[in-house]
C-alpha cells in the first residue's frame, strides 16, 4: 500500500509516510532521540573533565588516575553512541524516505494508465513526468531531515533543562539564543520561499526558450534569426540572474547572522557567568560545558529549520500528486464480453464529439459490415482521426453510441476492446526494447506467427536487414528506425494479434506506394478494416468509402458510388486532374 | 553519448577567459574570507583568555568587547563576501548561457545535428544551474570554511605544536578515509543516477506510449516494467546510504579521538611545558572548529565536482568553434545559380552517401529530385543549404564558393522547407511572420490567399491568432507544413529547397498549394524533392538520384520514355494512382 497522501498538510503527510513503514520509522526515531541526548551529555563530559582533570592538573594539584580514565572513557563512550546513532538513524531514515517515494511513484504512474484519455489530452507528457518524478521527490524530501529534526528538538529541550538547572541566567541566555535563531530562521524562510519560487519560474522560462530555440535551430539558421533569438533569450537569462541574486542577497545576510549568533551567546555567557564563578555559584567546568553546548547548538537549529523549509515545497508536490491519485476520471468498463470469432461488426449511431466547446464530430452514423474494408477520406482537419477513435472503441462519443456486434462499447469489460481491436496510429510508437518484445508485448507467439505478421506488414525485409534481426533493440520510441520502418513494425504488431477489427489511422503514409499496396493486399479477407488515407491505391481496395468534411460524414458508399461526388473526386483524383490540366 | 569536441580546457584558464568578471578583485575576496573565517574562531580565544585571567570581572569586560568587535567585523565581511562572490559568478553564468545559445546557432550545422538537442539544452540550463545550486546549498561557504581551517590550524600550532601534531595526524587519517569513502559514494551515486534515469525513461515511455498500451491492453506488462525500474532506483538509492552516513560517523569518531588526545595530552604535556588550562580548553574547542570545515569540505566535494562538471560542460559548448562566416563575400542579388562540382558527402565518419556529384542549376530553374529512400536526395538538399559540408568537391552559389559566403547575406535568401518543419509556440501569424517581422496582418493574409489556403484557414477557430502549441503540436502534420510554406513564401527566398514539404497534405490541397508555389517562386531557383509525380512533371528538369549518384537528368517528357530508374518510378506512381496516366 502506498502511504496515503490525503493529509491536509505536508507535515501530516510525513507522519502518514512514517506510519506506512513502522519498522524503520521507529528505529530512526529512537536513534534520533538518543543522538540528541548525546550532544548534551557530551558537553557535560567536557565540563566534568575541565573541573576534574584540566584545572587541578594544570593548577599543580595531583589528579587521581581515575580522573584520566573517566575523562577518556566518557568522551569516547558518548562519542561511540553518537556516531553509531548517526549511522543507524541515517540508514533507517533513508529506508522510510525512499520506500515511500517508490510506492507513491508507482501509484501515480499506475493511476495514469487508469485515467481516461480525455484527462490525458489536457496534460503534456512533460507535466505527467514531472508529477511522477519531481513532485513525488518533493513530497518526501523533508523526510530526510525528519528524524534528525525530532532528535534535535529533544536535544534543545534537554539543553534548556540543563542550562536552567545550572543557573537561571544561563538558561535565559540559552532560551534567548534558541528563540533568536528560530525567529531569524522563520524570517529567513519567509523571505526565501517566494524568491525561490520566482527563481524556479525563471529557470523554467530559460529552459523553455532554450529548448524551443535549439529544437528550431534549422529555422533559426535558415531565416537568420540568431540575433532575435538572443534578444528573446537575454531577458529570460537576466530574469533568472536577478532572481538568483535576490535569493543570494537574503542568504548572504542571514547565513552569517545565524552562524555568528552562537558566538555572541558564548560572549554573553562569559560576561554574565564570570562573576558567578568568582562567587562560587558555578565551576569553571560548568561554564566550559555550557560554552561547548552553545557552540554545537547551531547544528540542531540548522537541521530543524531545513526540515521546516522543505515543508512548503513538499506541500505543493503533495497537492499535485494527490490531484492525480484522487482524480475520479478513470476509464470505466462494463461487464460484457464479445464471444464471436468472425470479423467484428461495428455500428456508429448518431455519434458526436465535443471537446472544449468545440464540435469535432457531429451526428456521425456508419456501419462497418463484418470483414469489409472501409476507407475514410477527407481534408486536413476534417475529423477523420476522431471518427476512427470512436469506431475503434478507443474513445467514447459525447453523444450517440458505438456498437460492437450489437453491444454498446461502454458496456464492454476491461480488456474486451484490446482483445478484438488493433490500432495503428499516425505516430507509430515503439518501446525501447527488442523488435521481438515490441511485437509480442509479452504474449506467446511462435516464430512462424511472428514472421507471418512481419511479412503481412512488409516488414520482414526490414527486420532481416537489422544487425540482430528480431532481437535488435530499437532506441527510445524506436528512434533508430526510420518513420516508414516504425510504421511497418507497428502494423505487424497489430496484425500479429489477429484482431477482429483493424484500424489504420494514416498508418501507411510513410510507406512507398508499392509497399502500401502490398500491405493492403495482405489484409483482404482478414478482419474488418478501417483506414484513413487519401491515396487512390488505398481507396481502390475499399468496399466502402466515407467522406468527412468539417466534422460531418458528407458522403458514404462504394468507391463507384462516390465517384459521382465532386469533392471526393477532387481529393482522390487531384493529381490526375492536375496532370490533365 | 555524443559529445562536443573538448576544447583546450586547462583548469580555470578557459573559464577566466570566457568570463573575465571572475578575475576582478581576487585579493579583496581572499582578505574578506580570512576576516570571516577568523571571526568564527573568536569564541575559543575569548574563552581561553577568560579562564586564564581567572574569570576576573575587570579582564572579562575588555575580552568580551574585543570578541564582540571581531564578531561584527567577521559578520560584515561574510555578508560582503557572499554577495560579492555570488554576484560575480551569476554574471559569468548568465553570460555563459547567452554565449552558449548563440554558439548553438553559430556552430557548423552538421555538429548541431549530430548532438541530441536535449544535451545542448542541458548544457545551457541544468548544467549551469548546478553551479547556482551548489553555491546556494552552502558552496559559498567553501571560502570561509577554507579560511577557518587554515586559521584554526595556525592557532593550534601556536598554542602547542606538540598537541597540534596528533590532531593533524588524525585529520590526515580522517581525510584519507573520507576520500576513499567519497569515491565509493560517488560510484554508488553514479549508479543510482543511471537507475534514476532508467526509471524516468520507463515513466516517460508509459506516458508517451499510453495510447498503445491502452489499445493493446498491455497495462499489466507496463506496470511490471515500471515496478522493476522504480524498485531498482529505490534499491540503488538505499545502497548509497551506508557510505554516506559512514562518512559523517567517521567525522564524529575523529572529533572524539582528537578531543581525548588534546585533553589527556594537553594535561600531561602541559605540566611539563607550562600550558595553561585556558589553552587546553581552547584547544578542545578548536578541534571542533577544525574538523567541521574539514568535514564540510570533503562532503561538499561531490557537489563541488558536480558544479565544476556543469560549468565545464557549458564551457565546452561556448568554446565549440563557430562556423559563421562574418566577413565573407555577400551572395550577389537576384536569382541564385548553383554549381556542384565533384561533390561527395558523408555523415560523421560514416560511409560516403553521395559520390562525386556534379550538376549545374541555372538561376530561376525549377528542378525536381526523385529517387528511392536512401538514394542521397536529402543529403544533396542539406549540402545546398549548408546543413552539411561536402567531404570533397565544391559548391558555388551564383559563382561564390559556399564556404566563402557571408552568413548574413544568406539568411532568408537560401531557405530549406523540411518535411517536418518546426513551429514556435505562439500564433499562426507569429510563425508565418518569423522571417519578416515587419509584415502586416494583411500581408500574411495575402500570402495565405495566394497559396489557396482560405478553405483551410476558414476551419481555424481563431483565424490567424490560433495558437499552434509547443512545436506546433496542436496542428496536424499537414497543417504545420502549410504554415511553413506560408512562412517561406513570405520571406521570398532566391533559392528554396522543398524537402518533401507537402507530404502530409491531402491531395486536393497539395495540388492547389503546389500550383500556387510554382507561381510564387517563378523566377526563383527551386529544388523540390518529390514524393509525388506532379512535382516532377511540372519541373523544368528532373534529377534522378540512385545510390548516391545522379543517374538521370532531364525534363520529365524526355526521361519517361527511356528505360531506366525514372521509368520504373513513374510506373510505381501510376499504379498507385489507379493506373491512370
Amino acid at each position: 500500500m502506498p502511504p496515503e497522501t490525503r493529509r491536509r498538510s505536508a507535515l501530516a503527510a510525513q507522519f502518514a509516510g512514517a506510519r506506512a513503514h513502522p519498522g524503520p520509522a521507529l528505529v530512526a526515531t529512537v536513534t534520533g532521540l538518543i543522538n540528541g541526548a548525546t550532544m548534551v551529555v557530551g558537553a557535560s563530559a567536557i565540563g566534568w573533565s575541565t573541573d576534574h582533570l584540566v584545572i587541578p592538573a594544570l593548577g599543580g594539584k595531583d589528579v587521581p588516575a581515575g580522573a584520566w580514565w573517566i575523562s577518556a572513557g566518557l568522551v569516547l563512550g558518548i562519542s561511540t553512541v553518537r556516531w553509531t546513532t548517526i549511522f543507524v538513524r541515517g540508514i533507517a531514515t533513508g529506508r522510510v524516505q525512499y520506500r515511500a517515494q517508490a510506492e507513491t511513484r508507482r501509484a501515480v504512474v499506475r493511476r495514469y494508465l487508469e485515467l481516461d484519455p480525455g484527462w490525458h489530452r489536457h496534460r503534456s507528457p512533460g507535466q505527467l513526468l514531472a508529477h511522477a518524478v519531481s513532485d513525488v521527490d518533493a513530497l518526501w524530501s523533508p523526510m530526510q531531515f525528519a528524524y534528525f529534526a525530532v532528535g534535535m528538538v529533544f536535544m534543545l529541550l534537554l539543553a534548556l533543562a540543563e542550562l536552567f538547572r545550572r543557573d537561571l541566567l544561563l538558561g535565559l541566555v540559552g532560551l534567548a539564543l534558541i528563540a533568536g535563531v528560530l525567529t531569524l530562521n522563520v524570517i529567513y524562510q519567509r523571505l526565501l520561499a517566494p524568491r525561490a519560487r520566482a527563481a524556479q519560474a525563471a529557470r523554467g522560462q530559460v529552459g523553455a526558450v532554450a529548448h524551443e530555440s535549439i529544437e528550431g535551430g534549422p529555422v533559426v539558421r535558415s531565416l537568420g534569426l540568431t540575433d532575435s533569438e538572443d534578444a528573446r533569450f537575454a531577458p529570460a537569462v537576466d530574469r533568472l540572474r536577478v532572481a538568483d541574486m535576490r535569493m543570494a542577497s537574503v542568504s548572504s545576510t542571514f547565513d552569517p547572522l545565524l552562524e555568528l549568533l552562537p558566538t555572541v551567546a558564548v560572549l554573553v555567557v562569559l560576561a554574565a557567568g564570570a562573576p558567578r564563578v568568582q562567587a562560587g555559584a558555578l565551576t569553571v567546568g560548568d561554564l566550559v560545558g555550557v560554552v561547548y553546548l552553545l557552540i554545537t547548538i547551531s547544528i540542531p537549529l540548522n537541521v530543524i529549520s531545513r526540515f521546516l523549509s522543505m515543508l512548503p515545497m513538499s506541500g505543493a508536490g503533495r497537492e499535485r500528486v494527490h490531484a492525480v491519485l484522487e482524480n475520479p476520471d478513470v476509464v470505466r468498463f462494463g461487464a460484457r464480453r464479445l464471444r464471436h470469432v468472425r470479423p467484428l461488426r461495428v455500428e456508429v449511431r448518431a455519434a458526436g464529439v465535443t471537446r472544449q466547446d468545440r464540435r469535432i464530430l457531429d451526428d456521425a452514423s456508419l456501419t462497418l459490415a463484418a470483414g469489409t474494408v472501409t476507407v475514410v477520406v477527407g481534408a486536413v482537419g476534417a475529423g477523420k482521426t476522431t471518427l476512427l477513435d470512436l469506431a475503434g472503441g478507443q474513445a467514447h462519443p459525447t453523444d450517440g453510441v458505438v456498437l460492437f456486434d450489437g453491444v454498446d462499447v461502454r458496456e464492454l469489460a476491461r480488456g474486451a476492446v484490446p482483445e478484438n481491436v488493433a490500432v495503428v496510429s499516425q505516430n507509430p510508437f515503439l518501446f525501447a526494447e527488442s523488435i521481438r518484445d515490441n511485437l509480442t508485448l509479452s504474449r506467446d507467439y511462435s516464430e512462424h506467427q511472428i514472421w507471418r505478421a512481419l511479412h503481412a506488414a512488409a516488414a520482414d525485409d526490414v527486420v532481416r536487414g537489422l544487425p540482430h534481426g528480431l532481437d535488435t533493440v530499437v532506441g527510445e520510441r524506436g528512434a533508430t528506425l526510420s518513420g516508414g520502418q516504425r510504421q511497418r513494425i507497428c502494423i505487424a504488431r497489430a496484425v500479429l494479434r489477429e484482431p477482429r477489427l483493424l484500424v489504420l489511422d494514416d498508418a501507411t503514409s510513410a510507406l512507398d506506394p508499392r509497399v502500401e499496396r502490398q500491405v493492403l493486399e495482405q489484409l483482404r479477407g482478414g478482419p474488418t478494416v478501417l483506414i484513413t488515407s487519401n491515396r487512390p491505391a488505398a481507396v481502390e481496395f475499399a468496399d466502402r468509402v466515407v467522406l468527412v468534411r468539417g466534422g460531418r460524414i458528407v458522403a458514404d458508399g462504394t468507391p463507384a458510388e462516390l465517384a459521382a461526388v465532386p469533392e471526393y473526386e477532387r481529393i482522390v483524383t487531384a493529381y490526375d486532374q492536375s496532370r490533365a490540366s | 553519448m555524443t559529445s562536443l569536441a573538448r576544447p583546450e580546457l586547462r583548469g580555470f584558464r578557459t573559464a577566466l577567459r570566457v568570463s573575465p568578471s571572475l578575475r576582478q578583485g581576487l585579493p579583496v575576496t581572499i582578505l574578506l574570507a580570512l576576516a570571516a573565517g577568523a571571526g568564527r574562531i573568536i569564541a575559543p580565544l575569548t574563552v581561553q583568555h577568560a579562564i586564564d585571567a581567572g574569570l576576573a570581572p575587570h579582564t572579562i569586560g575588555p575580552a568580551v568587547a574585543v570578541g564582540g568587535a571581531a564578531v561584527v567585523v567577521a559578520g560584515a565581511s561574510s555578508m560582503v563576501l557572499n554577495r560579492r562572490v555570488q554576484d560575480r559568478i551569476e554574471q559569468a553564468l548568465a553570460g555563459l548561457r547567452r554565449a552558449g545559445l548563440r554558439r548553438v546557432h553559430d556552430m557548423a550545422a552538421s555538429t548541431a545535428d549530430r548532438l541530441p538537442s536535449a544535451d545542448l539544452v542541458t548544457r545551457l540550463t541544468s548544467d549551469v544551474d548546478q553551479v547556482t545550486t551548489f553555491l546556494q546549498g552552502g558552496g559559498i561557504q567553501f571560502l570561509t570554511n577554507g579560511a577557518q581551517l587554515v586559521i584554526a590550524t595556525v592557532i593550534m600550532c601556536a598554542y602547542s605544536w606538540q598537541l597540534a601534531l596528533p590532531v593533524l595526524v588524525i585529520a590526515a587519517l580522517l581525510l584519507a578515509a573520507m576520500a576513499g569513502m567519497q569515491k565509493l559514494i560517488a560510484r554508488r551515486y553514479h549508479r543510482a543516477r543511471g537507475d534514476l534515469a532508467r526509471m524516468q525513461s520507463a515513466v516517460a515511455e508509459s506516458v508517451l506510449g499510453g495510447p498503445v498500451i491502452r489499445s493493446t491492453g498491455t497495462g499489466e506488462r507496463t506496470r511490471a516494467k515500471l515496478d522493476e525500474a522504480v524498485d531498482q532506483a529505490r534499491d540503488s538509492l538505499l545502497r548509497t546510504l551506508p557510505p554516506l552516513h559512514g562518512n559523517t560517523s567517521l567525522g564524529e569518531l575523529a572529533i572524539s579521538t582528537m578531543t581525548v588526545a588534546v585533553l589527556l595530552g594537553g594535561v600531561w604535556w602541559g605540566r611539563r611545558t607550562g600550558l595553561t588550562a585556558g589553552e587546553v580548553v581552547a584547544m578542545v574547542f578548536l578541534v571542533t572548529f577544525f574538523v567541521r570545515p574539514l568535514q564540510f569540505l570533503v562532503q561538499s566535494l561531490g557537489e563541488a565536482q558536480n558544479a565544476l562538471t556543469g560549468w565545464r560542460r557549458a564551457l565546452e559548448l561556448v568554446t565549440t568553434p563557430s562556423a559563421v562566416v562574418r566577413d565573407g563575400t555577400p551572395l550577389p542579388d537576384g536569382p541564385v545559380s548553383v554549381s556542384v562540382a565533384g561533390v561527395s558527402a558523408r555523415y560523421g565518419d560514416g560511409p560516403l552517401v553521395l559520390h562525386d556529384v556534379s550538376v549545374h542549376l541555372e538561376a530561376g530553374e525549377h528542378v525536381a529530385i526523385v529517387g528511392r529512400t536512401g538514394s542521397g536526395k536529402s543529403t544533396f538538399a542539406k549540402l545546398l543549404t549548408r546543413r552539411l559540408e561536402p567531404a570533397s568537391g565544391t559548391i558555388q552559389l551564383s559563382g561564390v564558393p559556399l564556404e566563402q559566403l557571408d552568413d548574413r547575406s544568406l539568411a532568408g535568401r537560401v531557405v530549406i522547407v523540411p518535411q517536418d518543419p518546426f513551429l514556435f509556440d505562439g500564433s499562426i501569424v507569429a510563425n508565418v511572420r518569423l522571417g519578416r517581422p515587419s509584415a502586416t496582418d494583411d500581408e500574411v493574409l495575402d500570402i495565405l490567399a495566394r497559396l489557396g489556403l482560405h478553405d483551410w484557414f476558414a476551419t481555424l477557430p481563431e483565424g490567424l491568432d490560433t495558437a499552434v502549441g509547443l512545436r506546433g503540436d496542436r496542428l496536424s502534420a499537414g497543417e504545420r507544413q502549410l504554415v511553413a510554406l506560408a512562412r517561406t513564401a513570405l520571406v521570398d527566398p532566391d533559392l528554396v529547397v522543398f524537402d518533401e514539404a507537402t507530404s502530409g497534405i491531402d491531395p486536393a490541397t497539395d495540388v492547389a498549394v503546389q500550383q500556387a508555389l510554382a507561381a510564387l517562386t517563378r523566377g526563383r531557383t527551386t529544388v523540390s524533392i518529390a514524393h509525388r509525380m506532379i512535382t516532377a512533371e511540372t519541373a523544368d528538369r528532373v534529377l534522378v538520384f540512385d545510390d548516391g549518384r545522379i543517374a538521370q537528368s532531364g525534363p520529365h517528357g524526355d526521361l519517361v520514355g527511356v528505360p531506366g530508374p525514372y521509368a520504373g518510378l513513374v510506373k510505381a506512381w501510376n499504379r498507385q494512382f489507379g493506373g491512370v496516366t
